[in-house]
């Protein structure tokens, strides 16, 4: 990445000479070899030490610290709206594919998920809240309190709620498709089981299980996702910080940022994981 | 069946969806009694501590008020300090603080408080290192602070409005700013004070200080809500979600203005900015290294057709002398004229002809010749301009648009001919003032270009820094002016006003050419109109 932290530090407004700026390289470490630089950063990481933001002047852990949890409580709900949603929709969509519902569905999955997330999060912020004035323009409450923060985060979630069901719904459509014409569902249905029983009691399951899996991966794509809306509703959010972080150079940030968030994608896998062992028998540890 | 679950899901989510909204309103509607003014502003606040975060600084400007400060007409005069006096060397100062400021917690301010403040910064403000650096002394005789430093730096009393000062029985105890967080009860001297920062709602809060002695504000308190993107900053005017709009050294977006206008609800400050949209050459590569050819070049520029077109009717065409008529020490000087025959003559009397035949100037040396003009996306309608206008005057020229960094990295290596970029009014004041500390050679900074090492220009910024009397230091800016408008380092493309709208429900607006609106006059004396 080209650009200097130091001179994001002292800002656009500041002239210093070059010794001063030196100085300034030598007490943060900057002027050391970047692999001297690493374990340094390794050690202190070792003893829970995170560091502090060359461009926000914080402890990079209270920084993460104050903003992931809101980032979850955009995105958390986010995943499992677009999941049920998703997978409810797709399996119907896949189930009977050539009814003009089912079609409909898909296209309008498809016309979502092809849509900037900025543009539409700013479309839904116009007419919703500024035209109809339903919801507030940006944050993530007003005075505080759960309604006021339910009613803060109703529209953004509800934009991010839509990506993910349009992804989740065109996985679960095809992965349907696929179930549908298995040799068993055909014999449920030999055995007398009616449409909607062979869907939801045996084509289902197998077919949600790429859909745990994207529910996983969906966490690490909505947070960068979630830049987008949090830009569009001024929202600080593990989005923002990590573009700032990009734009200021903020390398600590950066590091502890990343951390999290691969930690939190990991912790969905292992969710995933296990909710596999819940729907498929046949990956079930056995005593 | 299938129809009634419709219906039932549908009331569930109106009732989810409304009920919260509802709630909420009437949550605002019973705080909507006191008079409480919102600025909405695009400067966010990151994090909540008023010595480390950028504009959280800014905005304490009114908690915790400077030594010093400017008056609506650009004059220097004391805000903490009653007055201050300087050494005939210009080394010592000394300012005589307030008797009258008191802390939010009771405690009086002190010399101290001003002592400790300013050691304080230089130690743990990396843009304030100079004062580490040149600080030999500070002590306090009585309700005097002094300040002793190993070199004249005549400018101080002006970098003293930026500083804040601080409670010394607060920060003391704060040994690493960055890791200290703030949120609450922030303990400030001014006619208001920082009473709640708060990240997540993207709001700071401030109410009155119950021990301010001076004039009584005349509202109970007032919101900064800040916004990470204008359109919605745009709406939240318009939806009446906030009274006005501040940015540091910006205008509301000039695009906009319109719109408001047709509410029928909103009036609007107008200040000649002090910050301009500046094209700067690189004067230490060929051909700018050239006054000739920058002469000429200067008249290749459609000035107006530049104005009208970025500023909206809010610009007008300056003069060679780059400093804007609002800032002190003005001189009037020759304007820039656009004239592409003149251009084309003076560009020809230089050495720069077409030898080949291919339309496009070369260098004198006989060599092709193409211009880089290095720019930030914000700036890509000017430099397409820009463009075209030394395409017509036989100057093949190329865009190059960087992000910040990447445009800061650049312009340090030198990498550019020329570069299109802003200066804010800070900007134009620091250093040796009147924009002398983008160009001098000496400095390195994100926003300074550092490109001019003429032992005369030098000279004369070392000879305006050894002067401290503001009279004789604005003896100095036609010198400056002269300088600019003989060598033409940079050009200003226009001088443009800076709009702030406002609610017409407020009134009693008092802008200052360094921080706008945003000032403890207009705070103090801003009121919401009766009926």
């Amino acid at each position: 990445m080209p650009g200097d932290p130091v001179a994001n530090i002292v800002g656009a407004e500041a002239g210093l000479e070059e010794a001063q700026l030196a100085a300034i390289r030598a007490q943060l470490g900057l002027d050391l070899p970047p692999l001297r630089q690493y374990a340094l950063y390794l050690g202190a990481l070792l003893r829970g030490d995170f560091g502090t933001s060359y461009h926000f002047h914080a402890g990079v852990a209270s920084l993460i610290l104050s903003r992931i949890g809101w980032t979850l409580l955009l995105v958390g709900p986010s995943v499992l709206i677009g999941a049920a949603l998703g997978a409810f929709l797709g399996a119907r969509s896949g189930w009977n594919p050539r009814r003009a519902g089912s079609r409909i569905s898909y296209a309008a999955a498809l016309a979502v998920s092809s849509t900037p997330p900025y543009f539409l999060a700013l479309l839904l912020l116009y007419l919703l809240s500024f035209r109809l004035g339903l919801f507030p323009l940006k944050g993530f409450y007003s005075s505080g309190g759960f309604p006021d923060v339910l009613h803060h985060l109703a529209l953004p979630v509800t934009v991010l709620s839509l990506f993910s069901t349009a992804r989740d719904l065109t996985v679960m459509r095809g992965s349907m498709i696929r179930e549908k014409g298995r040799p068993y569902v055909t014999f449920a249905r030999a055995k007398g089981a009616a449409d909607g029983r062979a869907l939801l009691r045996h084509a289902l399951r197998n077919a949600s299980l790429p859909l745990a899996t994207m529910a996983a991966m969906d966490l690490g794509f909505l947070f960068g996702g979630a830049l987008f809306v949090e830009i569009a509703f001024s929202m600080n959010g593990m989005g923002t910080l990590i573009y700032e972080a990009v734009k200021a150079r903020d390398y600590p940030v950066l590091q502890g940022a990343f951390l999290a968030v691969s930690l939190t994608v990991l912790a969905g896998n292992v969710l995933a994981d296990a909710l596999y062992a819940v729907l498929d028998p046949r990956v079930r540890v056995r005593q | 069946m299938r129809q009634r679950r419709l219906i039932f899901i549908a009331a569930s989510l109106a009732l989810v969806l409304t009920c919260p909204a509802s709630w909420a309103r009437a949550q605002g509607e019973a705080k909507a009694a006191p008079a409480v003014l919102r600025i909405g502003t695009p400067n966010e606040v990151k994090v909540p501590n008023i010595f480390t975060d950028y504009y959280l600084g800014l905005f304490a400007h009114v908690s915790n008020p400077p030594l010093m400060r400017m008056t609506s007409d650009g004059t220097l005069t004391g805000l903490v300090a009653e007055s201050w006096a300087v050494s005939a060397d210009n080394t010592v100062w000394t300012f005589t603080v307030r008797d009258d400021l008191y802390w939010s917690d009771g405690m009086k301010l002190t010399a101290e408080d001003v002592r400790f403040s300013v050691e304080y910064t230089g130690t743990n403000n990396a843009a304030a290192r100079w004062i580490k650096d040149t600080l030999k002394e500070s002590r306090v005789e009585g309700r005097n602070a002094v300040f002793a430093f190993t070199k004249p730096y005549a400018a101080l009393a002006l970098e003293f409005a930026t500083y804040i000062i601080l409670p010394k029985h607060v920060w003391e105890g704060v040994k690493d700013p960055a890791r200290y967080s703030n949120p609450d009860g922030n303990v400030g001297c001014g006619p208001f004070v920082v009473e709640r920062v708060d990240t997540a709602s993207g709001a700071v809060r401030f109410g009155r200080n119950p021990y301010w002695k001076g004039a009584r504000p005349k509202i109970d308190g007032y919101e900064v809500q800040c916004y990470k993107n204008a359109e919605v900053l745009a709406l939240a005017l318009e939806k009446g979600d906030v009274d006005t709009y501040y940015a540091y050294a910006a205008s509301y977006p000039y695009a906009g203005i319109e719109r408001l206008k047709s509410t029928g609800r909103f009036e609007f400050v107008e200040k000649a900015n002090l910050g301009l949209p500046l094209l700067a050459f690189n004067l230490k590569k060929a051909p700018f290294d050239d006054r000739d050819f920058r002469d000429a070049f200067s008249y290749a520029l459609d000035y107006a057709e530049i104005a009208k077109l970025d500023a909206l009717g809010y610009g007008k065409t300056a003069t060679r002398g780059f400093v804007p008529p609002g800032m002190g020490g003005y001189a009037e000087k020759p304007a820039l004229v656009h004239d592409p025959v003149r251009a084309r003559e003076l560009l020809s009397a230089a050495g720069y002809r077409d030898g080949n035949g291919n339309g496009w100037l070369e260098d004198r040396a006989g060599k092709e010749m193409t211009l880089s003009i290095l720019i930030r996306a914000e700036q890509s309608r000017v430099a397409e301009l820009v463009k075209d206008y030394l395409s017509k005057v036989g100057i093949r020229a190329e865009i190059r648009s960087l992000d910040m960094n990447a445009w800061v990295a650049a312009k340090d290596r030198y990498d550019y001919g020329l570069t299109i970029a802003r200066t804010t009014p800070w900007g134009m004041l620091m250093h040796a003032g009147w924009g002398t500390g983008y160009f001098d050679s000496r400095r390195t900074g994100q926003g300074v270009l550092h490109v001019l090492d003429d032992p005369v220009f030098l000279d004369l910024a070392d000879r305006i820094l050894a002067v401290a009397d503001p009279v004789k230091r604005e003896s100095f800016a036609a010198e400056v002016q002269d300088y600019y408008a003989r060598e033409l380092p940079g050009i200003a493309l226009y001088w443009n006003m800076a709009v702030t709208p406002y609610n017409k429900a407020f009134s009693g607006w008092r802008p200052d050419p360094l921080y706008g609106i945003y000032n403890i006059e207009t705070l103090t004396a801003v009121e919401r109109n009766k009926g």
